[in-house]
């Protein structure tokens, strides 16, 4: 069964993040769901049940890293940034996610040649 | 290791939670008003905007769960939330609480003590370095069961130094000193050692140096001495100038070298030797045989060795015995035509036996293993009673709180959270109960010290250490776990409804819990009867032992040793000053008679000797070997031992007359049948050639010898006076009153014949008696107290269990009353379910009594395991107890009043 449109696929989540933080520098919550959902252009939300566990657990594992800082309204907000065990692990995720999609998209070039 | 680096910010999380909470809270609200900000960016009024963020944002609550549980330690957040509730509801009923873990106190306090005792005595391993390498060295005849494990000189030798498997073979034998210093004269324990004997240990200095092989060359040229820590300590108050100077051992000048490291006590743990001196001052403190280094039929020390780490028991003392065989075989050849075939066979035939030695020579280990295990096993079933009791305790307790836990359960909690708070609870009134027994287990484990025979009750090290703590906790912890599942399961099942309701419906869906509560009270009743049954029997047993016929009168006799030999005495002046004690003694008006003896009644050891008898022709391998005791004349006065026939020895049956000799009963019977013995002649000399040179003078009758449980011996004494060689004895004193009181008296006596002679190891011979007596006065006393514990919380739980179904019936009862019912129908409706179960109780306590029998029989003295009255008189004690427990809390109901009843609720 497909994913609802807009939903995060399973394991997907962690490269978002960590791409978006390496894309953009450090950020907030809210400007991390912000730019997921420009990028995406409106088809990707990160609801911030989803997004907030998934931040937590990515500074336990110590990939990213959190400062209290002022936003661009002088509002006080906790900023992410990537540290280096996460861009390593951003590297590691994002060959292991090529090779994936190098497979699929073999594979799938397999059944449509039938 | 990334998950050590998820459990560090856990951790940390775990001990900043409100920060983390704080941190969370600011962090969402930022977002959402970054949302507002954006929503009104896009034209809509603020409070418009702000609706719309929110409604965007969604709910926080799960988030906020997840981030608790994800951020922190939620296991013992919870349990320290438990902990918290626990310890408020037990500060709110602090009646509950004192019962349970005053109960909980005695009965774990119990366990941990008798634990420490079987610590100290069974798994106690001795402190020295790798205690595991080490093993005894034993030998196996084929006359004997058990193993020997004295061995001669020679072998020691030969196992030292042709031993392959051993990184080092170490002897020892004890011995006494009379050690003098600074004018003071005393008593004190010692032993010969080999050179290497700490060394093989891997035993330090404290100060000075230890002995070395070198201290142990030549014979009687070494006059050196090692002082134990604790006897440095009391003897000369730790002062560190004694090393080098010179103390007097039985009058020769040894010299200080050292003092051993503390904790270090030897390779005995009950004893603990003061003073330590080469094996090659044998001759000096051991005169008698002068040949005993170099005698291969003197066996006198004792031998530790230390295993190479790689070779394993079996193998070791594989390599030892080839060593041995030899050895024996050479010994053999060198005794030549002396020894004959028969005993040729029989010494070749012994067989090398290596001990694990860890714990050294464990004697106190063989003696009180049983005892003590038996102790352990009645102690525990003492705890399970006691928490059946309990759990009956927290069902009556569970069922009060049945509101509170309806409530929890209608507003959502989980029946698992549920029971483990309750668990809690109880595992924490478990530890409770731990810590304070602490308390009562070194109170117990120090009045049962006392009960272990003398010598080794003021040696003995009993620690409460890591293993009897982490024992403790372990205990404490299983208990809680014990006593408070049932109550826990209980609640996690109760209906919301029904609870909501109160339990006063009459036919409440509490019946459950009343049968679960009687089979509690079973289980108690059943556990509780065969601790009484035991202690009956050992109670019995006892009485038997001291109501034994000893032969002798065992009130009034002072008791005390002198050992003159050790200050470089003569026989023959030994046998003067003890001439001069007793005729001092005798002139006092508070001494009825006095003597000296070899060998003293009930002490434990006793002499044998071999003999010839007139007329007598033994079988091949007959026991010729009667007890043998040197005596002076006044023995069986002192002890108030009646003679059949002849005389006592007199003074003028000295060194130049006739030698006599005097015998019991047993012994005239088993030689000479009906003939009359006086005048016949026996021999102790072993060669068949010598004449029989000693006359029987008397007859006495039989006397308990060496313990009170023993058949009657064979038994002969010599005269003091025509021995030629005189060692240690012991004086009695037959006193007319109280015996203690004439100890100073006997002292300024020998103090005036000779200053520097210490008087040791002073009793009185009932003491000596009931000393022989330890282990079964410990589990007579010990299975009393638990029986009556036992017996007590179990007619407790059985009042509660009785009071709750009257309480709780107290309606229905009303009703039936009203309705006619009679004081006896309602007694009999209240208690017919308990009697029951206290019946079953019985029978199923009987049965495992009779089960538990076997275990028993070798303890007892003249009463059968399974001895009827004994099974008889324990269950009319607890029937009646638990009569009277029911009767109490049952009469209540009979007073019932209907018209109160009915409005009860």
């Amino acid at each position: 069964m497909a994913p609802p449109r807009g939903e995060v696929l399973q394991g997907t989540l962690d490269l978002i993040v960590l791409q978006t933080l390496h894309a953009m520098g450090p950020l907030h919550g809210y400007g991390i769901a912000q730019r997921v959902k420009q990028v995406s252009e409106d088809l990707l939300k990160l609801n911030q049940g989803t997004l907030y566990p998934a931040l937590l657990r990515l500074e336990q594992r110590g990939w990213i890293s959190s400062k209290w800082g002022a936003s661009e309204n002088n509002r006080k907000a906790k900023f992410y940034s990537l540290t280096r065990a996460g861009r390593k692990q951003l590297l590691a995720e994002t060959e292991s996610w090529e090779r994936m999609t190098a497979l699929m998209e073999r594979l799938l070039g397999g059944t449509e040649g039938v | 290791m990334e998950w050590l680096r998820i459990f560090a910010a856990r951790l940390l999380g775990f001990f900043r939670k409100r920060q983390r909470d704080e941190d969370l809270d600011a962090e969402l609200r930022a977002h959402v008003e970054m949302l507002t900000e954006e929503n009104i960016r896009r034209g809509l009024s603020p409070m418009e905007a702000r609706y719309a963020a929110r409604r965007e944002f969604g709910g926080v609550e799960r988030t906020k769960v997840f981030h608790r549980e994800l951020g922190g330690l939620p296991f013992l957040e919870t349990l320290f939330q438990d902990v918290r509730y626990a310890l408020r509801m037990l500060r709110k009923s602090p009646g509950f609480t004192a019962v349970v873990v005053l109960t909980l106190a005695l009965g774990i306090g119990a366990n941990t003590a008798i634990f420490s005792l079987m610590n100290a005595v069974l798994l106690q391993s001795l402190p020295v370095r790798n205690p595991q390498e080490l093993v005894v060295v034993k030998y196996l005849s084929a006359q004997s069961e058990r193993a020997d494990e004295d061995f001669s000189y020679p072998m020691y030798e030969a196992l030292r130094d042709k031993s392959s498997a051993f990184d080092g073979v170490l002897a020892r034998s004890g011995v006494s000193f009379n050690a003098t210093y600074g004018g003071q004269s005393e008593h004190a324990t010692g032993e010969l050692v080999s050179g290497n004997y700490y060394d093989v240990l891997g035993v330090r200095p404290w100060l000075g140096r230890l002995l070395s092989p070198d201290d142990d060359r030549t014979p009687g040229a070494h006059p050196v001495a090692v002082l134990s820590y604790a006897y440095w300590q009391v003897r000369f108050a730790g002062d560190p100038s004694i090393v080098g100077k010179q103390i007097l051992l039985d009058a020769q000048p040894m010299t200080v070298i050292g003092v051993s490291e503390p904790g270090f006590f030897g390779t005995d743990l009950a004893r603990d030797p003061a003073i330590r001196v080469p094996m090659a001052m044998t001759l000096v403190f051991k005169p008698i045989p002068s040949n005993r280094m170099q005698s291969v039929r003197h066996r006198w020390l004792t031998i530790m060795a230390r295993r190479k780490p790689d070779i394993g028991i079996a193998k070791a003392q594989a390599a030892t015995e080839v060593v041995h065989h030899q050895v024996l075989e050479e010994q053999l050849k060198g005794l030549g035509s002396s020894v004959n075939a028969h005993d040729r066979e029989r010494i070749l035939a012994t067989r090398i036996q290596l001990d694990d030695g860890s714990q050294g020579f464990a004697h106190l280990r063989d003696e009180m293993q049983r005892p003590l295990v038996s102790m352990f096993g009645v102690t525990a079933l003492v705890l399970l009673v006691a928490c059946a009791n309990l759990a009956n305790l927290l069902l009556a307790r569970s069922a009060k709180r049945c509101k509170e836990v309806a409530v929890r359960l209608a507003i959502g909690a989980e029946s698992g959270r549920l029971i483990r708070q309750w668990l809690t609870e109880s595992i924490l009134l478990g530890l409770l109960g731990g810590a304070t027994g602490i308390l009562f287990a070194y109170w117990l484990k120090t009045g049962l010290i006392h009960f272990l025979p003398a010598e080794f009750s003021t040696t003995l090290r009993v620690p409460l250490d890591a293993r009897v703590l982490g024992f403790l906790a372990v205990a404490s912890v299983c208990t809680g776990i014990l006593f408070g599942l049932a109550p826990a399961l209980q609640i996690s099942r109760s209906s919301v409804t029904a609870a909501m309701h109160g339990e006063a419906s009459l036919a409440s869906p509490g019946e459950r819990v009343f049968s679960l509560r009687n089979a509690l009270v079973f289980l108690q009743v059943a556990l509780s009867l065969p601790l009484l049954i035991g202690a009956g029997l050992f109670l019995h047993s006892l009485r038997n032992l001291r109501g034994v016929d000893t032969g002798f009168v065992k009130e009034n006799v002072f008791l005390a040793n002198l050992n003159p030999a050790l200050n470089g005495y003569s026989t023959e002046r030994i046998r003067g000053l003890y001439h001069d004690l007793l005729v001092r003694l005798r002139a006092l008006p508070q001494v009825r008679a006095a003597s000296f003896t070899s060998s003293s009644a009930i002490s434990g050891g006793w002499g044998q000797e071999g003999v010839r008898v007139e007329g007598y022709q033994p079988r091949q391998d007959e026991d010729m070997s009667p007890n043998a005791a040197i005596t002076s004349p006044g023995y069986f006065a002192s002890l108030g031992i009646p003679f059949i026939a002849g005389r006592d020895f007199t003074d003028q049956d000295n060194a130049g007359r006739q030698k006599v000799v005097i015998i019991n009963q047993s012994f005239a019977r088993y030689f000479f049948g009906d003939a009359n013995p006086i005048g016949k002649r026996i021999s102790t000399d072993d060669d068949p050639k010598a004449p029989l040179d000693m006359e029987i003078i008397g007859v006495v009758r039989d006397s308990k010898y060496v313990n009170l449980r023993e058949k009657p011996r064979r038994h002969f004494y010599t005269a003091m006076a025509q021995e030629p060689h005189l060692f240690d004895m012991t004086l009695q004193v037959r006193t007319a009153e109280d015996p203690r009181g004439i100890g100073d008296l006997v002292r300024a006596q020998v103090h005036d014949l000779d200053p520097n002679l210490p008087l040791y190891a002073t009793t009185t011979l009932e003491i000596q008696i009931d000393d022989s007596l330890t282990s079964e006065r410990l589990l007579t006393w010990l299975s009393s107290l638990f029986g009556i514990v036992a017996t007590l919380l179990a007619s407790i739980g059985l009042s509660g269990v009785i009071a709750f179904s009257v309480a709780r019936r107290t309606r229905e009862i009303g009703i039936r009353v009203a309705l006619g019912a009679q004081g006896g129908d309602v007694l009999r409706m209240v208690v017919s379910q308990t009697a029951l179960s206290v019946g079953a109780g019985m029978a199923v306590g009987l049965a495992m009594a009779y089960a538990l029998s076997r275990l028993m029989a070798g303890m007892l003295y003249e009463v059968g395991a399974t001895d009827p009255r004994s099974y008889a008189a324990a269950s009319l004690l607890l029937a009646v107890v638990a009569a009277l427990a029911a009767y109490l809390p049952a009469r209540r109901a009979t007073q019932v009043d209907p018209v109160t009843a009915l409005r009860y609720e």
